[in-house]
């Protein structure tokens, strides 16, 4: 506990690009590839033996990605729980059904979101996303800071029969709306 | 069928059965550690979102927060400039020239409507019940500025009238690794120059932080004729005496030369706050509204000192703080020109003045959160306070002969009555109700009980909605008192002002409504509705010179604020607001510019460079009652700043040009003094260098 209120300041984040919400993004580090450990069929998801975390970000954020591969790196040390913890930086247009990786930190994108949230979906990749608004757009998980932290989840994204975790997760996260839903 | 298994199966399955359930335990117990640890994350983050305000859209206020780092590329370079740029914020000017912001309109004319805490530590000066010496703060001290518009700005047991600016400095990052530590050179116009530095100490369970900043510059701005020419101090009777001709038209020294040295120290759960600000200013417009020299001066230094407890034991958060506050008021000037006439003398090398006030303030606070009952979050605090003026002395030319030297008038003839006291105490609670997760109630209430006053009620309820992720409303009943100043209550054998003891405090009944849209995480708009039900608000005038608690006024209006960007490569901050109102004479809200708006904009041309722009647009403001004078013209500036930052040897370097097209920017004077009104800076340049360490 006490490192990551250590850390939560640790990066001054220079951002050119897109503008990030620095302690929102630390919080998301601070959680989301624990959810990793969560999913029932992770060992099916390791490349390598590895879980492999992909930061998925457009040309100009590529500073921002080290940036927040850096923090990755300083507080997990490339473990996550008994795995090997690796963390890239990819930028979009890399990003194709040949990659393999675990899971995929999405920073924000005006045109890549919804390609990139098909590829993980057909290969069974957990996505996180950086901006909550990106779940309508097919990926799973994001993360609030409200009035209390809040875990998003879109459920309507989960059907894929690869990821299944356990029914715990689902008592601490809140669940996203998106039209096609309310239709 | 397990009857005709042999001996080992039987033994064989009973071994995987056991194996299996501590496996699948083991399992169910690794899988609730990672439930757990999600979880506290998820709290601890939003711990730090509430103490940072990072969570601003679900505060039970109308709430603004900048940033120093985006401010400092933007070319802000002072507290005051960035309060600019505040929603439904403006500000004023006085004779001292002490610059006081205004929240939406609310009574221009009177000191102490809103307060400003520095990490905190309120630290208005009791003279004036301002804090214009902390307005030139430089931005690269401050990390975060957070305003609270509105009475519902309660903060720290203190009552905040109008609004409370909160400044925190980096001294909130002295437990962390971020690095803070920077030397900062400025120059500009006015021959400004500045130098200052931050640095942190940490060694185990002990850290230091401080803040050093030296600055002055020479400004001195055209004033028109003073008000003399208004006949100010001309009478037709008993005999004529016409002091108009007297009036000169000279600059108003408006020079600056300031230092300051902040620390905090904190070990283990104690901490120590203080501040010693040492600020000089040339003397304005003059003590009597007539113009003073060019090295005459008000010095008004400010220091402080708080000790404080922070525990958290289960539920419980226990802080108890107690400090100390001196400032002083100390003018020093030719107060009237040469040949100036009273009924009782001719001062024919003029009329020179010393007026000197020292007060301190003590206090004794603490505060119990509670959050053991489901869904609540109880806090329960009290704060005592004691000011009172310490020292205080006044030598004025021979008012008898019209000689120039001083003489010692502290005791026959006080400015300020050297006996000022008020004792108050005040009592807090508040109930923080979650009702889901989607709505939170909170409510509760100040008592207030000062030696001077009678005792205030001010109850507060809001309520905020969390329709879904983008959608938030809120609403806010508060009521709140300011009680009178020590300028309204203090100030004696003053020919402009004359003050009232007995004076009531100011009441505020605000309702106030919110919806926030967020686009994004990063992106959203915020529609504030507000009306303000004022009574019993203290007003004077040079024509009627008596403070009296005369005036009821409703002011209304709306606040727009729109922050997100256009491209990926830019950010882009925009506000407007609108406000209105009606006096009980059924006279409209007068010194306020009812329409205002503002914004900036950002473009990163490449990850080491960017440009910015900042516009205002302040709207006219129509003059009060008796004064016929034309109401005062609208304005609008823009500000332009190029930002570079070496990212190999760490420093960067901002260059600005303010007011680009040299804007005539003019703060209201009261009627019948200065009839051009206040004049302020016109186009200036700052470079500014940070080297980070």
């Amino acid at each position: 506990m006490k490192k990551f209120i250590l850390l939560f300041f640790t990066l001054t984040v220079t951002i050119y690009g897109y503008t990030y919400n620095e302690m929102l993004i630390k919080a998301q580090i601070a959680v989301f590839p624990k959810i990793l450990l969560l999913d029932k069929k992770i060992n099916n998801k390791l490349v390598d033996n590895k879980i492999v975390f992909i930061i998925a970000h457009e040309e100009s954020d590529g500073t921002t990605a080290a940036n927040i591969q850096n923090i990755f790196l300083q507080l997990y040390k490339n473990t996550l729980s008994n795995y090997v913890f690796e963390t890239k930086t990819v930028e979009f247009s890399k990003i194709s059904q040949s990659t393999e990786a675990t899971a995929i930190y999405i920073l924000n994108s005006q045109t890549a979101i919804k390609d990139l949230s098909n590829i993980c979906a057909s290969k069974g990749i957990i996505t996180f996303s950086y901006d909550i608004n990106n779940l309508k757009s097919g990926l799973m998980f994001s993360l609030m800071l409200e009035k209390n932290t809040a875990l998003y989840i879109n459920k309507k994204n989960f059907k894929n029969n690869k990821i299944d975790f356990i029914p715990s997760l689902y008592e601490i996260v809140k669940f996203i709306n998106t039209q096609e839903d309310e239709q | 069928m397990i009857c005709h298994l042999s001996i080992l199966e039987k033994r064989s399955i009973i071994i995987f059965l056991i194996l299996f359930t501590i496996i699948s335990t083991h399992l169910h117990a690794e899988e609730e550690n990672v439930i757990t640890s999600i979880t506290s994350e998820m709290e601890l983050f939003g711990d730090i979102a509430t103490k940072t305000k990072l969570n601003e859209h679900y505060q039970p206020y109308i709430i603004s927060i900048f940033q120093g780092k985006e401010l400092e590329k933007l070319g802000v370079s002072t507290l005051k400039e960035a309060l600019t740029l505040v929603p439904g914020a403006d500000t004023a000017t006085d004779n001292f020239n002490n610059q006081v912001p205004i929240f939406r309109g609310s009574n221009p004319l009177a000191y102490g409507q809103s307060k400003l805490f520095i990490d905190g530590v309120s630290v208005n000066n009791l003279f004036f019940e301002g804090y214009s010496e902390y307005l030139s703060l430089p931005i690269e001290m401050i990390k975060r500025i957070e305003v609270v518009r509105g009475p519902g700005s309660k903060t720290n047991k203190v009552n905040s009238y109008a609004g409370s600016i909160n400044v925190i400095t980096y001294a909130e990052d002295m437990n962390s690794d971020e690095k803070n530590d920077k030397i900062i050179f400025k120059a500009g116009s006015y021959n400004y120059k500045m130098g200052g530095f931050t640095k942190t100490y940490k060694k185990d369970d002990f850290s230091l932080f401080s803040d050093f900043f030296y600055q002055q510059d020479d400004k001195k701005l055209s004033s028109g004729y003073d008000a003399l020419s208004q006949g100010l101090f001309s009478f037709s009777s008993p005999f004529v005496i016409d002091n108009r001709p007297l009036s000169s038209s000279a600059d108003a020294p408006l020079w600056l030369k300031n230092y300051s040295l902040g620390m905090t120290l904190k070990y283990k759960e104690f901490s120590l706050k203080a501040r010693t600000l040492n600020h000089k200013q040339g003397a304005g417009y003059g003590y009597l509204y007539m113009l003073p020299q060019e090295n005459d001066y008000l010095k008004s230094p400010s220091h402080y000192l708080e000790l404080a407890y922070d525990k958290k034991i289960d539920d419980y958060d226990i802080n108890i703080a107690a400090g100390a506050k001196y400032d002083t008021f100390d003018y020093n000037a030719k107060v009237a020109p040469d040949n100036f006439k009273t009924p009782t003398a001719i001062f024919s090398d003029g009329m020179y003045g010393e007026y000197y006030a020292k007060q301190r303030t003590l206090y004794q606070a603490a505060s119990l959160k509670y959050s053991g009952f489901e869904n609540h979050t109880i806090s329960i605090g009290y704060r005592l306070t004691n000011e009172e003026t310490i020292d205080m002395f006044y030598k004025l030319s021979n008012l008898t002969t019209g000689n120039a030297a001083l003489v010692d008038y502290t005791q026959t003839r006080p400015f300020f009555d050297k006996d000022a006291k008020r004792n108050t105490y005040t009592f807090t609670i508040e109930d923080e109700y979650s009702y889901s997760d989607y709505l939170v109630f909170t409510y509760g209430f100040n008592y207030e009980k000062t030696s001077l006053q009678n005792s205030n009620f001010d109850p507060r309820i809001s309520a905020v909605y969390q329709y879904d992720v983008q959608n938030i409303f809120k609403a806010i009943y508060s009521k709140l008192d300011r009680n009178p100043s020590w300028q309204e209550m203090f100030i004696i054998n003053n020919h402009a002002i004359s003050t009232n003891k007995n004076l009531k405090p100011e009441h505020v009944n605000a309702y106030e409504a919110a919806y926030i849209r967020k686009f994004s995480s990063d992106a959203h708009l915020q529609v504030n509705l507000f009306f303000l039900n004022n009574s019993k608000q203290i007003h004077n005038t040079t024509a009627h010179p008596d403070y009296e608690n005369i005036k009821d006024i409703d002011i209304y209006g709306t606040e727009l604020e729109y922050k997100g960007n256009v491209t990926h490569n830019d950010q882009l901050y925009l506000n407007y607001s609108f406000v209105d109102g009606k006096d009980n004479d059924n006279v409209e809200l007068a010194i306020a510019a009812q329409h205002m708006a503002k914004g900036y904009y950002i473009y990163n041309i490449k990850n080491n460079i960017s440009i910015s722009t900042i516009l205002k647009y302040v709207g006219s403001k129509e003059r009060e009652q008796k004064d016929t004078r034309e109401k005062l013209s609208d304005y609008y500036t823009v500000d332009a700043s190029l930002y570079y930052k070496n990212k190999i040897n760490d420093y960067s370097l901002t260059l600005s040009v303010k007011n680009i097209f040299d804007q005539k920017v003019k703060h209201p004077s009261a009627s019948d003094t200065y009839p051009d009104d206040y004049t302020q800076e016109q186009r200036s340049f700052m470079v500014t260098y940070v080297k980070r360490f």
